[in-house]
């Protein structure tokens, strides 16, 4: 399929059926996954699939469809379609396309041409691999969820009545193994993985192997702890759970609505100078990058806290004309399956200055957390709550895994009292941050 | 694995945004219409009847091309999919969307191993390539020969007379401008009203190299509102739906009205919540919501696969006691007119109601064909997947816990301090060692047997195995309910769920208050 024909067909024809304004979207997906479980295939896919999605405008009103049928009579049925759906609707004056027309695209190198060359068995092999040898780490490994290995393909494309015609081709690869260590009620799983637009630069498949198998044994034995408020270290790899959380309460719609706790916080200090937390999805070669946003926008570094301040809400074009604020490159698009809405692309909360063990050094009692379970901030009452797992920290060094417990507070409360923020940033996926501490959460636990 | 529940305040884009956040989402439900000629819609009516190829000799073949590298099972399944979502936002119906998502997945079992390829392009030569792709999972020559298909004809456990698809979105708009109406009346602190109605129709049509050819019309519709209210500085929110494989003859004015008024007594009764403690109490939790909790916290834990593979905690329990005696534990696929209920699963296994837990007891396993063959069991009518994507695993239908004979309020009376659980929005459970997590959309102190002041932040936490040798009382009020949406493996699916009124003594609260 020529996406760039296809797309630039739609739009012209959504127009003369009486559309004044229309955007399609349209993906081309070339999928393989393989897991492995005790050096076995468990299972092999493969798969090529596409799909259209397309938004139109008629007076204000909105309507949107998709398809993932792309014949010429089932586009031009979904293409009546939506203009009949939007003739459903009722106005509203923010509704439209964005303001902004086509713009150069950065190069972003985000696609492996020699992805495609890289042979199944190969592919098969690492995900054997990194199965097997997280299983001979340790003794206490007594059980495999396997290993697996994944690369997608995609070409995207983006076209709108004000002459936007994007059409970028990205990939992506994978690999990783959840191996579980101990029998029983004692049973705990832990897995790692590594994830790279290149396959050339996939992690080491025995690092990777290896941080499964500890992830899985420093559980062991894990516990709850008594209720408590304490001091608390958010380790990197759990603290991505609570920016999102608070991304949420961000939505430039929600503010509008007065229905986040965030409403009034513009230009306010809601957090310690120490955090800064930006949405950079232009990094090369970088696997949360993306050239444009999920309404054509040319995406840029747009920072959300500056040392404390909170400086942006999140807006797609329509929630900003809504607002009367500028856009500011987050429309985020989940699939052609839907239209496009606010959110980060790619989130990165900024290195601090302490390294990493200077979190503990001075704790006499603490908690690490390693994992959480859910995102923490309820959006609308701003109140904190979510479970946990991860070491209890006793004079400054981990003296037991812990796992049961809740942490609950209020999410400004838990900003403000951000004491350190480490230099440990590590640059893996679409959610990064560094590991930072709280001077004191509730920890909830066995007794009131 | 997780479960979530959409506050129907948000539009259909945020519950995509939200759901795709949280690794579950309400949307992705795949729907369908029926196969049939009686289709008087425009889209369906273009492809009246099955695509080329997918008869019953088309299917032959490919179920040959499936074995031809000795696979022991193979599998077609093809799909059309068509969903309509219309809402009201800001006293105006703001968006109306249709999608339409159709192809046939091909799956070759050989040992525990599975080969799996889809393909959206319904072009013979396409589905054949797919299909080749599938056999590679077994190697050597073709080993069986496909048996002859035979219909099958399962019951109905739908309740659908009207499918939602032929009503027109004007029809729908009008429900949710009166519902709208109805909430923007009910108080002055209610600042935001989000009422939604979605319809999905999947037409699904199995055959297999056992022989079984099987299609099925599964229809769910969900109609929800939501409210926030504002006061000061203090924000709430309520919300109430209907969901179901309901037909729009279920669905009237006079019941969106009601549902709104319900969301907007909830966010009202909630704006001057307090924050929740922390520690370890008594809970009740109300009949409906608390099906959540078993699902995630016991449901998840008792699926095939898991078992099969030891990774679950419960893996050698079947036959043993894990629950107190109150506790009769169900997976219905034969509820009618509940979210999860299957005349067939997606594997074609007929719906079962299956009892996993029978006074205390682990009495059975969830499966799907794959685990059950492996562990010399039989299947439960428990093998779905989101869609042509995807293969099956073993997934939950509708979960509830049986009624036992206590009343609600006798249960709250005997908690002195306590919580009483009133709406659970989402949780996840990690199987392997049991532990879960709810959020709590509504809950309450109780003092003295009686429910107090409402609460906000309150997360319970705790394990499968703990919480089921806590459960001390069980009502006579059973409720079911639906509109959930299932993660697992990366899928997403329908699950109903339900709970009489009962008490667990002691489960841990995270809140704010040491």
């Amino acid at each position: 399929m020529d996406i760039k024909k296809t797309g630039e067909e739609v739009v012209k024809k959504a127009i003369r059926y009486g559309a004044e304004e229309a955007e399609a979207v349209i993906e081309n997906v070339k999928e393989f996954n393989v897991n492995v479980r005790k050096g076995d295939i468990e299972t092999l896919q493969k798969s090529v699939s596409k799909g259209l999605g397309l938004r139109v405008f008629i007076k204000k009103q909105l309507g949107f469809s998709y398809t993932s049928d792309l014949s010429p009579e089932a586009l031009d049925e979904t293409i009546k379609k939506t203009v009949e759906l939007a003739g459903i609707t009722e106005a509203k004056p923010w509704q439209g396309l964005p303001d902004f027309g086509p713009q150069p695209l950065a190069e972003l190198d985000l696609y492996d041409a020699e992805m495609a060359r890289v042979p199944d068995e190969k592919k098969i092999a690492i995900a054997r691999d990194v199965e097997r040898i997280a299983m001979a780490q340790d003794k206490r490994i007594t059980n495999t969820e396997g290993g697996s290995f994944s690369n997608t393909e995609r070409e995207a494309g983006l076209f709108n009545s004000k002459g936007i015609a994007y059409v970028f081709k990205e990939s992506r690869c994978s690999f990783g193994a959840y191996v579980i260590a101990g029998e029983g009620d004692a049973m705990q799983g832990g897995g790692w993985s590594s994830s790279k637009r290149f396959f050339k630069e996939l992690a080491a498949v025995e690092g990777v192997a290896k941080t499964a198998a500890q992830k899985a044994i420093e559980k062991l034995g894990a516990r709850p702890v008594e209720t408590k408020k304490v001091p608390v270290v958010f380790d990197r790899y759990a603290a991505p759970s609570f920016w999102m959380g608070l991304l949420f309460a961000l939505d430039g719609d929600s503010v509008f609505r007065k229905t986040t706790f965030m409403t009034e916080m513009l230009e306010k200090s809601v957090a310690s100078p120490l955090v800064t937390i930006t949405d950079n999805p232009t990094m090369p070669r970088f696997v949360g990058s993306v050239p444009f946003d999920g309404e054509g926008n040319v995406t840029r570094k747009n920072t959300i806290l500056d040392k404390g301040i909170l400086k942006m809400f999140l807006y797609d074009s329509q929630t900003a004309r809504k607002a009367g604020v500028k856009v500011n490159t987050m429309a985020r698009r989940y699939g052609y399956q839907s239209g496009p809405s606010a959110g980060f692309l790619c989130l990165v909360a900024e290195n601090g200055k302490d390294e990493p063990a200077t979190l503990f050094k001075d704790i006499k009692e603490g908690l690490l957390v390693t994992g959480m379970r859910g995102l923490g901030t309820d959006a609308t009452t701003g109140a904190f709550s979510t479970g946990c797992s991860g070491f209890w920290i006793v004079d400054g060094a981990r003296a037991f895994p812990v796992d049961g417990v809740t942490l609950g507070g209020t999410t400004l409360d838990i900003l403000k009292a951000i004491d350190k923020v480490a230099n440990d940033l590590d640059l893996r996926g679409s959610l990064n941050s560094p590991s930072f501490r709280v001077t004191e959460i509730t920890v909830g636990g066995k007794k009131a | 694995m997780n479960i979530s529940r959409p506050d129907h305040l948000m539009d259909r884009r945020s519950f995509l945004k939200k759901g795709m956040h949280t690794g579950a989402l309400i949307v992705s439900f795949p729907v369908w219409k029926h196969f049939a000629r009686e289709d008087t819609d425009s889209l369906l009516a273009a492809e009246a009847g099955l695509p080329g190829g997918l008869d019953k000799d088309g299917l032959r073949k490919l179920l040959e091309v499936c074995l031809s590298r000795g696979g022991e099972f193979a599998e077609v399944y093809y799909e059309r999919t068509v969903e309509n979502s219309i809402s009201l936002d800001e006293d105006k119906i703001s968006a109306a969307t249709r999608g339409l998502d159709m192809g046939v997945g091909f799956r070759v079992l050989q040992g525990e191993k599975t080969g799996f390829a889809f393909s959206d392009d319904l072009d013979f030569a396409r589905l054949k390539e797919a299909a080749e792709t599938a056999a590679l999972i077994a190697s050597g020559g073709a080993k069986q020969k496909p048996e002859n298909l035979t219909a099958l004809s399962p019951p109905s456990y739908y309740l659908v007379k009207v499918s939602p698809d032929t009503i027109t979105p004007k029809a729908k708009a009008e429900l949710l401008i009166k519902a709208n109406a109805v909430a923007r009346a009910f108080d002055k602190r209610i600042t935001q009203v989000g009422v939604s109605f979605y319809d999905i129709n999947k037409k699904i049509l199995i055959a297999n190299s056992e022989g079984l050819y099987v299609e099925d019309s599964q229809t769910l519709t969900s109609l929800g509102a939501g409210c926030a209210a504002l006061e000061g500085q203090q924000r709430s929110r309520g919300y109430e739906s209907k969901s179901g494989s309901y037909g729009y003859e279920h669905f009237d004015i006079k019941l969106a009205e009601g549902m709104a008024r319900t969301a907007a007594e909830m966010a009202i009764r909630n704006l001057p919540a307090e924050d929740a403690p922390a520690g370890e109490f008594p809970i009740v939790i109300a009949k409906g919501y608390g099906g959540i909790f078993f699902h995630e916290a016991i449901g998840h834990s008792l699926e095939g696969d898991g078992i099969r593979k030891k990774t679950s905690c419960f893996w050698d329990k079947l036959g043993q006691p894990i629950a107190t005696s109150v506790v009769t534990l169900a997976d219905d696929g034969t509820y009618r007119g509940a979210w999860g209920a299957v005349n067939v699963d997606d594997e074609g296994c007929v719906g079962q109601n299956t009892v996993l837990i029978d006074k205390g007891v682990c009495a059975a396993f969830i499966q799907d064909k794959l685990n059950a063959r492996l562990m010399k069991m039989k299947p439960t009518g428990n093998g779905r997947r989101e869609s042509y994507k995807f293969p099956p695993y073993p997934r939950m239908t509708n979960t509830y816990l049986l009624p036992g004979e206590a009343r609600p309020e006798d249960i709250v009376k005997s908690v002195d301090k306590g919580l009483y659980i009133a709406k659970i929005g989402g949780g996840n459970v990690q199987p392997t060692t049991g532990r879960f997590v709810f959020s709590v959309t509504e809950g309450y102190m109780i003092e003295g047997g009686k429910v107090t002041k409402p609460l906000k932040g309150i997360m319970l936490m705790g394990s499968g195995q703990d919480v089921l040798k806590n459960i001390s009382i069980v009502g006579n009020d059973l409720l079911v309910i639906g509109g959930g949406s299932c993660g697992k493996e990366g899928q997403s699916k329908p699950v109903g769920f339900g709970n009489p009124t009962l008490k667990v003594d002691k489960i841990t609260v995270g809140g704010k208050k040491a």
